[in-house]
C-alpha cells in the first residue's frame, strides 16, 4: 500500500526575474515501510523532494498525498503536527540543540507528540545508553548522528526522512548510523526515504529513484538488497 | 570596494548598527545635555552677576545704616564698592500686585542690565521696572507707574525696562519658591526719587564689592562701626545660591545618568560588535584567504566602530544641545527660574576630549573584537565562529532541574551560554526601571512636599507681612484682631553658619509642624527643634548656642526635637519658650483665616499673600518638574526598546538554526514564540527586582543633591511602582513579541543548511 504520492509535484522558486524550476511534475508512489534513496547530482532537486514531503515545504503545483491525507493544502499549524506526528528528519549536520543533552534532546518531542517513545529506550537501541547527560559538543560526529535519528525516531513517525545522514561522517561511522536506519525499516516497519549523493547506499536500498533536472530519472525496486556492511564505501 | 561592503554590512545589521548609534547618541547626548546645562548656567549666571555688580556682602541692621557708617564701611581696606540698599515689597495701587523696590545710594553694587529705555541716573524721577513683570502685565516704557508704601503713594514714569542680577531669581520671600511675575516683580528706584516723596531713604543694608572672607569681613565691619553686624555673603543669597544650587545639581545628575547610558551604550557596543565579528567570521576568512593583509581587514572592520562612533557622536551632540536647549534657552524650563538676558549654550572644554575617548572607545572595541577572529590561518579564519560549549552549572544538581520542563532547560543554559547578552538585558531593564521609579517617585515626592506644605503646614488662609517698623503689642493686636497666630524670625549664627531663627505662637493651629516623617506634632515649651539639615549638629538634650546677628548676645538653649522644615534652614522654638530663654524678637507675619481683601490696609502691614496665591507660584516648579519626569520616562522607554530590541533580536539571528530545529520536529510558532518571550520575562523580573531598589537609591542620591534647599521626604506611591513595573514589563513583551514574531518567517531549509 503507498504510504507516499505525488501527484504532478511542481516546485518553482522565483528570485526577482529568475525562476527556478526545483520539481518539475514529479509523480511517485512510496510503498510503507521501504528502505529508499533518493540520488541525484547536486541541484537535481532530491532535497527539495525530500523537503516537501517533510512539510518543510510546499508545492507550486500539484499535490502531496501522505498516508491519505493532501499535505499540500496544509495550514501552517496543520503543517506543524503533520511534522509533529508523521515525519521525522535526519540532516547532514545533525541540528541537535546544543544546550539540551543527549536525553533532553530527544525528550523534548513529548511536548508535541502523543505517540512519543521513551527517549532513553530509543537512545539505547540506537547504543548511547551511556551517554544520555552529555551534551552534543562532547559526542563524535557519528554519536551526533544517532542522536538525532533517536531524535526523529521518538515521534514515533511513520516515515523518516534522511538528508545525506552520512555526509559528514567517515565510512565506519556511515556503516553504524546506515544499520540503524536499516534496521528501523526492517524491524519497526518505518519508511525510511534517504536522499544522498552516494550511490554505494542505493544498494542497500529496496527502492532507487533517480532524479535529474526536477524529474524522477528512474525508478527502480530491488528484491534483494545489501546489508548495510556489505556496501563498500 | 571594501567601503561599499561597510555600507551593505550596515544594511545587513541595520537593526545592530541603528541600535549601537542609537546608544552612542542617547549615551553622548545625555551626557552633553547636563554637562551643557550646569556649564551654561555658571558661565551665563557669572556674566550676568559680574556685570550688575552682585554683591559679594550683604549688611543688614534693623535699625538702619547711617551716612557715616556708609563711609566707615567704604573705607575698610579690601573694600572695592559698598552702597546702602534698601530693598523693599510694595503694592502696586488698585492691584494685588507685588514689587520689591530696589533702592541703591550709589550706583555702583547691584546694579541692573538695561533691556529697553534710559540708562540709570541717579537723579531720575522715573522708574525701571522688570521686563518680565512688565510684559506679564502689560506695561510699558512711558507708563504710569503708582506704588504703595508704607501708606504713602509713590508716582513715576517707567523710564527702563530691565533685569538685575540681585532679583535672578525674582521670588517674593522664603514662601516663595518660583518667580511669578504676573503677581510679583521689582522695581529700580533712585533715591533721589524716594527722598523727594518720602523726605529720607531708610537703608536697612549695604551691599558691598570685595574679595575678602567672611570672618575677615565681620571683624572688619566690627570695627569699623563699633557693633556686630549680621554679614550674609553671597552665597547665602537667593540668586547666588539658587544658580550654585542647580550647578551643583547639574554636576550630579551630569554624573550619573550619563554615566549609566554611556556604559550602556559601550557595553551595548561590546556584544553586538562581537556577535557581528563572529557572523562575519567567514567573510573574513574569505578576505584573508584572497590575500588581504591582516592589516587591511582589521582596518576595514575597525572602521566600522569609527563609523558608528562618529554617526553615534555627531547624533548625540545634536541631541545634547537639543537637550540643554530645552532647559537654558529663553523660554525653556530654567527661564521659568532664572531671570538672565543671555541664554547662551556652553559647553565645558573636557567634553571635547569625552567624545574623542568614545569615538576613540568605539573603534577600539571594534578593533579587538575582529582582531580576535583574525587570529590562526586563513583556514582556521573560514571555520565558522563556535560559541562556547554549554558547561552544566550547578543549579542542575538540584532534584528539581529534572522536573523542569525543556523550555526551561533550553532557556536557563541559553542564558548562562551567552552571559554577556543576558547581562547587556539585565542592565537594559535595570536602566529602564531606574529611570522610571526615579522619574516618578520624583513627582510623587514633590507632590508628598507640596501636600505637607499646602495641607499639613500651612492651615491659614492669609498669611500678612508686617513692616520691619511695626513694634510687638501692634503686632500682637492685629494677631489678636484677625484670631490668628504668628510668627518671628531672625538671622542667627549657629557654628558660624547662618541659620534662621522663627519664633511661632501657633495656638489657633493656623501654622502646623510635621516631624522628619511628615506626621504633625506639637511644639513644647522645653526648648528649641531643629530643622533636619540641623540634625547632625545636636542630640535631643543637648544645649546649642547661636548668637543673632546685629547683636552681641549669645542664647544658650536646650534641643527638645527635630521637625522638617519646608525651605529654609532653621531654629524653630515657641515664643513662650523664647521669652523663658530670654530671646528677644520681633513679630513679621500674622496667620489668619481671613481673605486677603476682608483684611484693611495699613501703614503696618507690607504685604498680603492667600495660602492659594503662594501654593500657585510652585505651579511652575512642578510644570518644570513634570517635563523632567516625562523625559525619564521617554528615556527609560528608548533605553528598554533599543537595549532590548537589539539582543532579542542577536538572540533570535543566534537560535535561529535552534528554532528551526523546534520548527522541523513540529513545535508550533506560538510555542516557539512563547519560549523566546519567556526568557526575555524571566530576564526582565530579575532586572525588575534589582532596578526596584536601584532605582530608590538613585532617587535618594537625587533627594541628597537637593537636601541643601528643600528637606524632601522620599515618597513612593503605589502608582509609581505600578506603572513602573506596566512600562517595563510592557517594552519587554511588546519588544519580545516582536522579536518572536520573526520566528514565522523562519526558512526551516535555509537556516539547517549549513554546518554548525
Amino acid at each position: 500500500m503507498a504510504i507516499v504520492e505525488f501527484k504532478h509535484v511542481t516546485r518553482i522558486y522565483k528570485n526577482g526575474d529568475y525562476e527556478q524550476r526545483a520539481l518539475d511534475g514529479v509523480n511517485m508512489s512510496l510503498e510503507e515501510g521501504k528502505f529508499v534513496v533518493i540520488l541525484g547530482p547536486s541541484g537535481a532537486g532530491k532535497s527539495t523532494l525530500l523537503n516537501m514531503l517533510g512539510g518543510l515545504d510546499s508545492p507550486t503545483d500539484g499535490t502531496i498525498v501522505v498516508d491519505g491525507k493532501d499535505i499540500s493544502t496544509l495550514t501552517n499549524n496543520e503543517l506543524a503536527d503533520y511534522r509533529a506526528t508523521t515525519v521525522g528528519f535526519v540532516f547532514q549536520f545533525y541540528n541537535l540543540i546544543p544546550t539540551l543533552t543527549v536525553q533532553e534532546n530527544v525528550a523534548l518531542v513529548k511536548d508535541i507528540s502523543p505517540d512519543a517513545l521513551d527517549a532513553e529506550q530509543i537512545l539505547a537501541e540506537v547504543g548511547l545508553a551511556g551517554h544520555l547527560k552529555k551534551f552534543p559538543s562532547e559526542l563524535s560526529g557519528g554519536e551526533q548522528q544517532r542522536v538525532s535519528i533517536a531524535r526523529a525516531l521518538a515521534k514515533n513517525p511513520r516515515i523518516l526522512l534522511c538528508d545525506e545522514p552520512t555526509g559528514a561522517l567517515d565510512s565506519e561511522t556511515g556503516v553504524m548510523v546506515l544499520k540503524v536506519l536499516l534496521s528501523m525499516a526492517r524491524n519497526r516497519g518505518k519508511t525510511i526515504v534517504i536522499v544522498t549523493h552516494n550511490q554505494n547506499i542505493a544498494k542497500m536500498a529496496d527502492v532507487v529513484i533517480q532524479v535529474k533536472n526536477g524529474k524522477i530519472k528512474s525508478y527502480e525496486e530491488q528484491p534483494n538488497p545489501m546489508k548495510a556492511d556489505e556496501v563498500e564505501w | 570596494m571594501l567601503w561599499r561592503k561597510l555600507i551593505r554590512t550596515a544594511a545587513r545589521y541595520k537593526a545592530q548598527f541603528l541600535s549601537m548609534i542609537l546608544m552612542a547618541a542617547i549615551g553622548t547626548g545625555i551626557f552633553l545635555g547636563f554637562q551643557i546645562e550646569w556649564k551654561s548656567i555658571e558661565e551665563n549666571t557669572a556674566a550676568f552677576f559680574e556685570s550688575t555688580n552682585y554683591a559679594d556682602f550683604r549688611l543688614y541692621s534693623d535699625t538702619g545704616f547711617s551716612k557715616e557708617e556708609i563711609r566707615a564701611v567704604q573705607k575698610i581696606a579690601g573694600v572695592t564698592a559698598a552702597t546702602r540698599f534698601l530693598s523693599v515689597n510694595v503694592h502696586i495701587e488698585g492691584t494685588k500686585k507685588t514689587v520689591a523696590l530696589m533702592v541703591p545710594e550709589d550706583y555702583t553694587v547691584s546694579t541692573m542690565h538695561i533691556c529697553e529705555g534710559a540708562e540709570y541716573e541717579k537723579n531720575s524721577d522715573g522708574f525701571w521696572l522688570s521686563d518680565q513683570f512688565a510684559e506679564k502685565n502689560g506695561y510699558a516704557v512711558g507708563d504710569e507707574l503708582d506704588l504703595t508704601y508704607r501708606g504713602s503713594k509713590i508716582s513715576g514714569k517707567i523710564v527702563g525696562l530691565v533685569k538685575s542680577g540681585e532679583m535672578m531669581i525674582c521670588t517674593g520671600d522664603e514662601n516663595q519658591l518660583m518667580p511669578d511675575f504676573t503677581s510679583f516683580g521689582f522695581v529700580y528706584s533712585s533715591p533721589k526719587k524716594l527722598e523727594a516723596m518720602m523726605g529720607t531713604v531708610f537703608y536697612p543694608q549695604i551691599h558691598v564689592l570685595s574679595g575678602m572672607k567672611k570672618n575677615e569681613m565681620e571683624t572688619a565691619v566690627k570695627e569699623a562701626l563699633g557693633r556686630t553686624i549680621l554679614v550674609t555673603e553671597k552665597k547665602d543669597h537667593t540668586a547666588w545660591a539658587g544658580a550654585q544650587s542647580e550647578i551643583e545639581e547639574g554636576r550630579t545628575m551630569g554624573a550619573v545618568l550619563p554615566v549609566l547610558f554611556l556604559s550602556i551604550g559601550v557595553l551595548t557596543m561590546i556584544t553586538t560588535m562581537h556577535r557581528i565579528a563572529a557572523n562575519e567570521k567567514t567573510q573574513i576568512g574569505t578576505l584573508k584567504a584572497l590575500g588581504f593583509r591582516d592589516r587591511r581587514i582589521l582596518w576595514h572592520y575597525t572602521s566600522y566602530g569609527f563609523v558608528i562612533g562618529l554617526f553615534g557622536c555627531a547624533l548625540g551632540v545634536t541631541l545634547g544641545y537639543g537637550i540643554a536647549a530645552i532647559i537654558i534657552s529663553p523660554g525653556g524650563m530654567m527661564s521659568t527660574y532664572f531671570d538672565l538676558p543671555e541664554w547662551a549654550l556652553v559647553m565645558p572644554e573636557f567634553c571635547v576630549p569625552v567624545i574623542v575617548v568614545t569615538i576613540v572607545l568605539f573603534t577600539w572595541i571594534c578593533f579587538l573584537s575582529v582582531k580576535k577572529m583574525l587570529k590562526g590561518t586563513a583556514a582556521d579564519v573560514l571555520r565558522p565562529y563556535e560559541p562556547k560549549a554549554v558547561k552544566k552549572s550547578i543549579f542542575e544538581r538540584l532534584p528539581l532541574w529534572n522536573r523542569l520542563k525543556f523550555g526551561t532547560k533550553w532557556n536557563f543554559r541559553d542564558i548562562m551560554r551567552h552571559k554577556a547578552r543576558s547581562a547587556m538585558t539585565l542592565i537594559g531593564v535595570i536602566g529602564c526601571m531606574v529611570l522610571l521609579i526615579g522619574g516618578l517617585g520624583l513627582k510623587d515626592t514633590l507632590d508628598g512636599f507640596m501636600r505637607v506644605l499646602g495641607e499639613e503646614i500651612s492651615n491659614y488662609t492669609t498669611k500678612v507681612n508686617l513692616t520691619e517698623q511695626i513694634k510687638n503689642s501692634e503686632a500682637l493686636a492685629m494677631a489678636d484682631s484677625l484670631g490668628g497666630d504668628w510668627s518671628a524670625s531672625c538671622g542667627v549664627s549657629l557654628n558660624g553658619k547662618t541659620v534662621m531663627l522663627e519664633v511661632y505662637h501657633a495656638g489657633n493651629g493656623l501654622v502646623r509642624f510635621v516631624d522628619e516623617n511628615n506626621d504633625r506634632m506639637e511644639l513644647t515649651d522645653e526648648g528649641v527643634y531643629l530643622c533636619q539639615r540641623l540634625k547632625d549638629s545636636a542630640q535631643i538634650g543637648d544645649t546649642i548656642e547661636f548668637s543673632p546677628y546685629g547683636s552681641d548676645k549669645t542664647y544658650t538653649v536646650r534641643v527638645a526635637g527635630y521637625l522638617r522644615s519646608v525651605l529654609s534652614e532653621t531654629i524653630v522654638m515657641t515664643d513662650a519658650y523664647a521669652e523663658h530663654a530670654g530671646i528677644a524678637y520681633q513679630i513679621a507675619s500674622v496667620y489668619t483665616d481671613t481673605k486677603a481683601e476682608e483684611i484693611p490696609d495699613s501703614e503696618l502691614i507690607s504685604g498680603k499673600q492667600e495660602k492659594e496665591t503662594i501654593m500657585d507660584t510652585y505651579d511652575s516648579f512642578m510644570d518644570i518638574m513634570n517635563v523632567m519626569v516625562l523625559m525619564f520616562v521617554a528615556g527609560a522607554i528608548v533605553l528598554g526598546i533599543v537595549v532590548l530590541y537589539n539582543l532579542g533580536v542577536m538572540s533570535y539571528v543566534e537560535r535561529s538554526r535552534e528554532l528551526a530545529t523546534l520548527k522541523v520536529l513540529g513545535f508550533r510558532d506560538s510555542c516557539i514564540g512563547k519560549l523566546l518571550v519567556s526568557q526575555n520575562i524571566w530576564l526582565t523580573v530579575l532586572g525588575v527586582l534589582i532596578g526596584l531598589p536601584a532605582g530608590v537609591g538613585v532617587l535618594q542620591l537625587l533627594l541628597k543633591t537637593l537636601a541643601d534647599e528643600y528637606e524632601l521626604k522620599l515618597y513612593l506611591g503605589v502608582r509609581t511602582y505600578a506603572v513602573s513595573l506596566l512600562v517595563t514589563f510592557g517594552v519587554s513583551v511588546a519588544v519580545s513579541r516582536m522579536v518572536a514574531r520573526k520566528n514565522k518567517k523562519i526558512d526551516m531549509v535555509e537556516a539547517l543548511k549549513n554546518t554548525e
